[in-house]
C-alpha cells in the first residue's frame, strides 16, 4: 500500500466512509506482505525459490490467523439483544470468546460461564422410553429438550446466587446473635465463590453456534467480546497485520516453506524456526506496550489500604 | 549482419570446393540456427544463475547474467489480451493474429480493473504520442501520470500517461497513434494485480480452499491450447495485459537477381527482408550453426566436425 496524503488519511479524499484510513498506518496489508516476501525472500539467490505464490499466500494467511488467536489482542465487540429463546447467535467471524457481559441501566456487568449444562438435544420417546423415528429412519426431535424448555420458560433453578436461585429473596432472622434461614434442607454454611454471582449466566454451544443464557437474559442487551482469525470474511483486500508483526510473518512463511521442502538441511530449517520464535517474542513484547506511564499507573495502586 | 554471415558461410564452404548452398537453404538453416541460439539464451541464463549461487560469478563487467537478461528482454513484448466472448473469463494468449507475435514464454499476466475514464479520440497530433479527445475532461476524471491507456485498434495496445497536457489532451509513452477515432480506456496505474499461472492439476483444489482460492487481489489463470482462463472472472471492463517473450523474427536473406558471376546479389530493400535479431556477438555462433547444417546437407563430415568443435570451444570460453 502506498503512502497517502493527509487529506486521504483524515477524510478519505472526500469519499465515504470518512474513517476508512484512520489508524491504517499501524497495519500492513496482505498484498504488501506477499509482494514484499516474493521480492525480498524468494528468488534465484534466496533460500526459497520456485515457490508458487499461492503457497506464500497460504502461509501468510495462516500466520495472520495464528497471531489473531492470541498475540494480537485485537478484540472485536458485538452488542445484540438476546432473543426470547435465550440465544445469541455467534458472529460469522467468531473463533473464540474473551468476555460476555450484559448491559443494563448503563452498566456493563460481566457474566460468568455456567458450570452446569443448560442446553441439550432430545428425541421423542414412547411410554416405554423407546425412541420414535420418522419414515426416513431419523429420530424425531422435539423443538426443545426438557432442559431447554425449563430454561426458556424460567422454570430452571440456578445454582448461582441470582434471581433464579431457589433461595433468592429468602429472608433470614437473627436469634441470640445467630442468623437462621428457612431453607428446606440444612442451612447455608459458607459461600461457594464459584457460583456466588448475581448476574445471569451463559454457556456456549460451539457446534450449534449459539450462546445459551438463563431466562433472566430474555430481551436483555448482551455484549460479546471475541477474537476472530483476521480473515475478514474472505476479503483479501481487508486483511491486515500490525507492523510490529510484519517481520514475524515473513519468518513464519520462510519456516513453513523450508520445513516442508525436500532436501533442505535441518540446520537451515532450525535457523528459520529460531528466527520465527524470536521474532514472535519480540513482537509480543513490543505489543504489550510496557512503558513508564503504564507502570506508574499500576504502581499508584500500591499505597491503597486493603481492609 | 545476415549478409556478413552468409558470406562467411559461403567462404568456408567454398574452400576446397566443399560445396554451395542456395539462398533458400541458407534461409532455412539461418532460421534453425537462430532458434537454437535463442533457446540457448535461457539455458545459459540459468547456468549463470547457478554460477552466481555457487559464488563463481562476478559483478560489474563480470556479470555475464546481465548480458543474457538484456538479450532476452530485447524480445519482450507487453500487449493486452483479447477476451473470448462477452464474459471476460477467457482470453486469447499472444499470437500473430491477436498481439502481433507468437509467444515463446509468457512471463507474466497482469490485470487492471480500476477504470478511470474512457472515450474516443477525436484527433491526432504530429508527435503521434498524444491522446486527443475534445469531449473529455481528463483532469476532473482523475487521470494521473502513470495511468494506463488501453487503445482499441486493429491489434489493441496500451500506453502510459506521461503528462496531462490539458483537459482534452494527454501525452503518452511513444506509440504510433496516427489515426482516429480510436476507442480508449484509462486505468489506474497503481492498482495493477499480477495473475499467477496455476497448473491444471491444482486449480480445482485451489478453488476449494478458502485460504488459497484466487481472489481479485490474488488472481490466477490456467492455460489450455491458446486460451487463458482467469480466476475469478474479472469484472466487466478489466484490461488483461501479458508480458511475454516472443519468437525472433524469421531471418531472410533477400536478393534481386543473378549478378555478373551468376551469383544472387544481396538486396535488403526487399519487403520480406529480415536480418537476424540476435546480437552481433552471436554472429560467430550463428555462422558455426549454419555451417553444421550446411555440412550435413552437402554430406561433408569435416565441415560438421569443424563447426561443431568451434562452437563447443566458443561455448566453453563463455562459461
Amino acid at each position: 500500500m502506498s503512502y497517502i496524503s493527509q487529506y486521504q488519511y483524515y477524510e478519505n479524499g472526500g469519499n465515504a466512509p470518512e474513517d476508512a484510513n484512520w489508524g491504517s498506518y499501524q497495519y500492513v496489508s496482505l498484498q504488501d506482505i506477499v509482494v514484499n516476501y516474493e521480492l525480498m525472500y524468494s528468488g534465484n539467490h534466496s533460500l526459497i525459490n520456485n515457490e508458487e505464490r499461492y503457497k506464500i499466500l497460504f502461509h501468510a494467511k495462516r500466520a495472520i490467523q495464528e497471531l489473531n488467536y492470541d498475540a494480537f489482542k485485537e478484540i472485536k465487540v458485538l452488542q445484540l439483544t438476546v432473543s426470547e429463546e435465550l440465544r445469541f447467535i455467534l458472529p460469522s467471524d467468531y473463533v473464540n470468546w474473551v468476555r460476555i457481559s450484559y448491559y443494563k441501566d448503563g452498566v456493563i456487568r460481566p457474566m460468568v460461564e455456567n458450570i452446569q449444562v443448560n442446553s441439550a438435544r432430545a428425541y421423542l420417546q414412547a411410554n416405554d422410553a423407546r425412541i420414535l423415528f420418522d419414515q426416513n429412519g431419523n429420530a424425531i426431535q422435539p423443538q426443545y429438550s426438557p432442559l431447554d424448555f425449563a430454561r426458556i420458560t424460567g422454570q430452571q433453578p440456578s445454582i448461582y446466587l441470582n434471581s433464579l436461585s431457589p433461595y433468592n429473596g429468602f429472608l433470614g432472622y437473627e436469634y441470640e446473635g445467630c442468623w437462621y434461614f428457612d431453607f428446606a434442607v440444612g442451612a447455608r454454611f459458607g459461600l461457594n465463590t464459584e457460583t456466588a454471582n448475581a448476574n445471569p449466566t451463559f454457556r456456549i454451544d460451539k457446534k450449534a453456534g449459539v450462546i445459551n443464557f438463563d431466562s433472566t437474559m430474555a430481551n436483555e442487551s448482551c455484549i460479546l467480546e471475541y477474537v476472530s482469525d483476521g480473515m475478514e470474511n474472505g476479503d483479501d483486500t481487508q486483511i491486515t497485520v500490525n507492523k510490529l508483526f510484519e517481520e514475524y510473518v515473513y519468518a513464519y512463511i520462510s519456516y513453513q516453506i523450508l520445513g516442508s521442502k525436500l532436501g533442505v538441511q535441518e540446520y537451515i530449517v532450525n535457523r528459520a524456526r529460531k528466527s520465527k520464535s524470536a521474532l514472535l517474542r519480540n513482537a509480543k513484547i513490543r505489543l504489550s506496550n510496557i512503558h513508564p506511564g503504564r507502570l506508574l499507573m499500576n504502581l499508584r495502586g500500591r499505597d491503597k489500604w486493603i481492609k | 549482419m545476415i549478409n556478413d554471415i552468409r558470406n562467411t558461410v559461403l567462404a568456408v564452404l567454398n574452400k576446397n570446393n566443399y560445396g554451395y548452398i542456395s539462398p533458400q537453404d541458407f534461409n532455412l538453416y539461418a532460421q534453425q540456427a537462430q532458434m537454437d541460439l535463442f533457446e540457448d539464451y535461457f539455458y545459459a541464463y540459468n547456468y549463470q544463475v547457478n554460477k552466481e549461487n555457487q559464488r563463481t560469478s562476478g559483478t560489474g563487467y563480470a556479470d555475464i547474467k546481465k548480458g543474457y537478461v538484456e538479450v532476452i528482454d530485447f524480445f519482450s513484448v507487453t500487449k493486452p489480451l483479447i477476451p473470448i466472448g462477452p464474459n471476460y473469463t477467457q482470453y486469447n494468449l499472444p499470437s500473430l493474429a491477436t498481439t502481433g507475435s507468437d509467444y515463446y514464454l509468457i512471463n507474466k499476466i497482469v490485470i487492471n480493473n480500476t477504470l478511470v475514464t474512457s472515450g474516443t479520440t477525436t484527433g491526432t497530433l504530429g508527435g503521434q504520442n498524444k491522446i486527443v479527445d475534445s469531449n473529455a475532461n481528463f483532469t476532473s476524471s482523475g487521470v494521473q501520470v502513470g495511468d494506463i491507456v488501453f487503445v482499441v485498434n486493429l491489434i489493441p495496445f496500451f500506453v502510459t500517461v506521461t503528462n496531462i497536457d490539458s483537459n482534452t489532451q494527454l501525452n503518452v509513452t511513444p506509440s504510433v497513434i496516427n489515426n482516429f477515432p480510436l476507442d480508449y480506456q484509462i486505468y489506474k496505474g497503481s492498482t495493477i494485480k499480477e495473475v499467477e499461472r496455476v497448473e491444471q492439476s491444482k486449480i480445482t483444489l485451489l478453488n476449494m480452499s478458502p485460504l488459497t482460492a484466487p481472489s481479485s487481489m490474488f488472481p490466477a489463470y490456467t492455460s489450455e491450447g491458446n486460451v487463458a482462463t482467469l480466476y475469478p472472472t474479472p469484472t466487466l471492463g478489466t484490461v488483461v495485459t501479458c508480458q511475454y517473450i516472443r519468437y525472433p523474427k524469421v531471418p531472410k536473406w533477400t536478393y534481386v537477381d543473378l549478378g555478373n558471376d551468376n551469383e544472387p546479389v544481396f538486396d535488403q530493400s526487399q519487403p520480406d527482408y529480415q536480418d537476424f535479431e540476435l546480437f552481433p556477438d552471436d554472429a560467430t555462433d550463428l555462422t558455426m550453426k549454419i555451417l553444421q547444417y550446411a555440412g550435413v546437407s552437402i554430406r561433408e563430415a569435416s565441415v560438421v566436425q569443424y563447426a561443431g568443435a568451434k562452437e563447443a570451444a566458443e561455448i566453453n570460453s563463455e562459461k
